[in-house]
């Protein structure tokens, strides 16, 4: 049996909850396990981002919890929950945000500086990460001086580094050219594969939804299709 | 790490700094010429009242000051001035017969103070003849002669040559007066003292007052303002049964002046470093809400509350540390040049000589003065920076990476 890493029960997420309440989210029950490579996809406003941004800490469900390996991350509050997503969890996002006033290999080894790793260890990793996403020769470039592609493999080395539980990726193709995109799913895949790294996507792009080994339909704030599950959980009205 | 994104920060914006850094400079420069601008004035008009009104001590009988009456002298004023002038603290003394009265013309009248003086003496006390601008000192051979100030002169239409006729009480109570000549016309950077003060020789008045040979006020310049307390204890003991004071109790109101001025230095400090935390809070702010999204990623990454906090502060420091050398060096080169030069002020000369000051001002800056605003500017500084830096503090990395 596989080991469970993300355990959502229940999740909800209402705006406006005293006047016209909005389910952003609606009573999702989600389970991932290691070294699963998921894409979540949907319209716009189907809550993938705020599936994501619960199961990552980032945001509050209304109601329910989200448990990481066991830890009940809704429990946790301020610096608590901060120290949480720096020791457990990778975030890949749209626009890539890598610091701007750091180099490539500043940017990727900046968490495990946050973490205090050794600094042999840091610098090895660093190396090993930018020859596996093909930037050894941008290792002093910062942001600026790369294309959206390259940033973005930056960003992906970046939540590698530190070896985190499980990354989270939001929209990671969007702003990417197909080359681009193509390459960064064949590393994120390669890293997957060989790191037996979780990754989680939220998506519109077909091309992550096609190399996905499993892909979750949101529409309205629920799961209306877990291919993992293999029938459709929800019907949409 | 921090030090390393909040040092690489500070370019990111060169705009932004430089205000900054501007504004911390400008702030300390002018915090600290200010100081010194009013040290300056300060210093001086301490300077002018020891050594041209007051001096450092004065004697008096321990009546004599609250109505100036002519019968309150000093007994044995001859000796005790003598025995004044053998103290080696002291550089020099003189003996004074001051006497409230009237000065009248031709064309009106008014009331003076008739300061009888030791010509030799006051003049090495109190430069009396380098304040002449019209006519000549006092002759030692001639006696009724009278030096009035360019205002009296003005206000009665009395010119050199001409005759004035003072009125006094003696000390019996009776009427006196007695004409005097003009030989010169005196002008101070002190107009009230100018509306109220005329000189004669002592000798021209002490018997008209019934007190021949005596003074009813000696005043003492020490060679040194340090001995200043040293040498009233010295004198109180040798004359117990004699008021003397020194010039802070003389002048009460050169007390008052040296704290209003502290006041008002404080008043413009205010506003000055107001200046400063609102430009810092401002700019400080904008960089905070420039980088929401920014701040909001490296929060989700796990950068935690206290150290977003610090790097904030950090960037705010380095500004403040690029900021302070400027504005210091500024300020003690504009302290330095002027002090030598003088801030002529001679637009206002009538503005300041009315309160006693003189219309060139020279700052002057104390080492604890220049610390003490350097301490202000950047406790300032860092207060200004807590509000942007709570500020991220807020922000909701879901909310801030949304934006």
């Amino acid at each position: 049996m596989k080991e469970t890493v993300i355990d959502a029960h229940n999740l909800s997420k209402i705006y406006d909850e005293k006047t016209i309440p909005v389910y952003a989210l609606n009573k999702v029950h989600l389970h991932i396990s290691r070294g699963e490579f998921t894409a979540i996809k949907g319209p716009s406003g189907s809550g993938k981002t705020t599936l994501l941004n619960m199961i990552g800490g980032l945001d509050e469900p209304s109601e329910g919890f989200v448990e990481i390996n066991g830890t009940n991350i809704t429990e946790l509050k301020g610096n608590e929950l901060i120290d949480f997503r720096l020791n457990n969890i990778g975030f890949v996002f749209q626009s890539y945000n890598l610091i701007p006033v750091l180099t490539a290999k500043e940017n990727i080894e900046f968490i495990m500086l946050l973490q205090k790793r050794p600094k042999e260890e840091t610098d090895q990793r660093v190396l090993e990460l930018l020859k596996q996403i093909g930037l050894e020769d941008k290792i002093d470039k910062r942001p600026q001086e790369l294309s959206g592609g390259q940033q973005q493999r930056v960003a992906v080395a970046r939540a590698l580094a530190p070896k985190p539980q499980f990354i989270l990726a939001d929209e990671p193709t969007a702003n990417l050219d197909s080359v681009s995109a193509e390459n960064l799913l064949d590393i994120m895949l390669k890293l997957n594969q060989e790191e037996n790294m979780t990754f989680i996507f939220s998506t519109h792009d077909q091309r992550v939804i096609n190399r996905a080994r499993r892909v979750i339909t949101m529409e309205d704030g629920k799961i209306v299709e877990d291919t993992a599950e293999t029938v459709i959980i929800h019907k949409p009205k | 790490m921090l030090i390393k994104i909040a040092g690489r920060n500070l370019w990111r914006n060169k705009k932004r700094s430089v205000i900054i850094i501007s504004a911390v400079s400008i702030g300390l420069w002018a915090g600290t010429f200010l100081t010194a601008f009013y040290n300056g004035m300060i210093e001086q008009r301490i300077n002018t009242a020891i050594g041209k009104e007051v001096s450092h001590l004065q004697l008096h009988h321990p009546k004599f000051r609250s109505d100036y009456d002519i019968q309150y002298y000093l007994p044995d004023s001859q000796k005790m001035l003598q025995t004044i002038e053998s103290d080696s603290l002291v550089k020099i003394a003189a003996g004074r017969v001051m006497l409230k009265g009237m000065i009248a013309s031709a064309a009106g009248s008014s009331g003076i103070t008739i300061n009888g003086v030791q010509a030799e003496k006051e003049n090495s006390l109190t430069k009396l003849q380098s304040k002449i601008i019209k006519g000549s000192y006092f002759d030692a051979e001639k006696s009724n002669e009278i030096i009035i100030s360019e205002k009296i002169r003005k206000k009665l239409k009395l010119e050199i040559n001409k005759k004035a006729i003072l009125t006094f009480q003696d000390k019996e109570g009776n009427l006196a007066a007695e004409a005097f000549r003009i030989i010169a016309i005196y002008k101070t950077i002190n107009a009230p003292y100018d509306e109220s003060n005329v000189f004669v020789k002592n000798t021209a008045v002490d018997s008209l007052a019934g007190i021949p040979n005596g003074f009813n006020e000696i005043a003492v310049l020490l060679k040194s303002n340090a001995t200043l307390d040293e040498s009233l204890a010295q004198l109180q003991q040798k004359f117990p049964n004699t008021e003397i004071k020194s010039w802070k109790e003389i002048t009460p109101e050169l007390g008052l002046t040296v704290s209003v001025a502290d006041q008002m230095t404080l008043i413009f400090m205010g506003i000055i470093l107001a200046a400063l935390a609102f430009g810092i809070v401002n700019t400080m702010m904008m960089a905070v809400l420039e980088r929401t999204r920014e701040i909001g990623m490296l929060l989700a990454l796990g950068m935690n509350k206290f150290k977003i906090f610090i790097m904030i502060l950090l960037e705010t420091f380095f500004l403040i540390l690029a900021g302070c050398p400027i504005g210091i060096i500024l300020a003690l080169l504009t302290v330095a040049i002027t002090n030598k030069t003088g801030l002529d002020l001679s637009s206002y000369t009538e503005t300041y000589s009315s309160f006693g000051y003189d219309s060139v001002i020279y700052p002057s800056l104390t080492w604890n003065q220049l610390q003490t605003v350097l301490l202000l500017v950047i406790l300032t500084a860092f207060i200004s920076a807590l509000f942007p830096a709570k500020r991220a503090l807020q922000l909701n990395p879901a909310e801030s990476l949304k934006k």
